[in-house]
């Protein structure tokens, strides 16, 4: 099962204290920090941008039916002061992306940690 | 209870800090900046400037205003504030919530609201002093204001503006902000507290150390608040290498467009004109 689809609807409440509480515009209207999902594929897209960075990664599903998520990041300049780059993750990379589903139902989250392959984490540490 | 509300809004300064402290150890500068911020604001002397001025422009501060709420981030009693709105001002806010803020859209934030991102004090210099003093922020969205420091007054006819007419005037070591002819169109927080255009503020800006600084701020608006309010914020000096970064927030906002339903868009004005 290539798709890791989870969503952890208890003891939430040490994310939602983790996700940073400052931001662009208030994270909780648009994404729900009380349904969580970890999934794994490979970027197809990074947009190094603000007010968001945001990553776009391919998952296949159990059907093997590819999705196309949009990850949310923090802000480029936040990320950027703490040294990451456009080039911290690559177009092919596979990463394993958490964080907050998008209340619509849209293929979205807000990330709250997005490992690469070999474990590294990646894109950590910037306000939203 | 004095010392409740300033336990309160020391905790409100400090949580986003702690939280974005927790949230920082993983990237690769994060050890730098960790450590610096684990040793809390420079408690350093004032810095000044040859002529025995405060400078204020020696570094990038974030904090010092509201984001979430204005009452409770200045220091008041919860309630305080909202007991002074006219019937007409807590109806709107009534109406509104957090997703449908000017904010949003990449709308400038206004006064005295500050964002997650650093901003400067830029003093000029001219053949005999100097006369402007400009705050440059960050985000969102890159906005200046512009303050005039040669001595002139308001005009008497306002062409109503989202940060207003700046007049400022240091007294002995405080830089005092007066603006007026503000537009009705900003929020002043998440909360959706409102304003007209008759909002007149009064920013009272103190360095206390080398890496604080108190803005005592007064809101007088007599179209949505019975009496003008003072509260008070506390901004933090940044570590020392860091700088303004840019900060395009038009570049690639989709705020709402796919993930709020029905998401028409942030709810600009609507207080009734004078």
């Amino acid at each position: 099962m290539k798709t890791k689809l989870a969503v952890f609807l208890a003891g939430l409440a040490l994310f939602a204290m983790a996700v940073p509480a400052v931001a662009h515009h208030a994270v909780g209207a648009e994404y729900d920090a009380s349904k969580v999902v970890k999934l794994t594929g490979t970027i197809s897209k990074v947009e190094w941008t603000n007010p968001h960075a945001r990553i776009y990664f391919d998952v296949k599903g159990d059907d093997g039916k590819v999705t196309t998520w949009n990850v949310e990041l923090a802000a480029r300049s936040a990320l950027v002061r703490q040294g990451w780059t456009a080039n911290s993750v690559k177009i092919g990379d596979t990463v394993t992306v958490e964080g907050s589903l998008a209340r619509s139902g849209v293929s979205g989250v807000n990330a709250r940690s997005v490992l690469k392959a070999d474990g590294s984490k990646v894109f950590s540490g910037g306000d939203n | 209870m004095k010392r409740l509300l300033v336990v309160c809004a020391v905790t409100a300064l400090l949580v986003p800090l702690v939280v974005q402290s927790a949230f920082t150890q993983a990237g690769p500068e994060a050890g730098k900046v960790q450590a610096l911020r684990r040793a809390g604001p420079d408690k350093g002397p004032v810095p000044r400037l040859p002529d025995g001025t405060v400078d204020l422009g020696d570094g990038v501060w974030t904090g010092g205003g509201p984001v979430q709420d204005l009452e409770a981030q200045g220091g008041l009693k919860k309630g305080e504030l909202d007991a002074l709105m006219l019937p007409w001002a807590k109806a709107l806010m009534a109406t509104r919530d957090e997703t449908q803020e000017p904010h949003n859209a990449c709308l400038p934030m206004g006064v005295p609201r500050v964002t997650p991102f650093p901003y400067r004090f830029i003093q000029n210099y001219t053949h005999k002093k100097p006369t402007h003093m400009f705050i440059l922020h960050e985000g969102n969205i890159h906005t200046y204001r512009q303050i005039f420091m040669d001595g002139r007054k308001h005009p008497a006819e306002l062409d109503s503006t989202w940060l207003g007419h700046s007049i400022g005037a240091w007294e002995k070591d405080t830089l005092v902000i007066d603006t007026v002819g503000y537009n009705d169109k900003f929020w002043f927080d998440r909360r959706g507290h409102p304003h007209t255009e008759q909002l007149h503020t009064i920013e009272r800006w103190t360095r206390l150390t080398k890496g604080e600084m108190e803005n005592k701020f007064t809101l007088d608006d007599p179209g949505a608040y019975t009496k003008p309010i003072t509260m008070t914020f506390k901004a933090i000096l940044m570590p020392p290498q860091d700088e303004l970064l840019e900060y395009i927030c038009q570049e690639n906002n989709q705020y709402g467009v796919q993930t709020l339903p029905g998401y028409s868009g942030p709810q600009i004005g609507n207080a009734p004109k004078k």
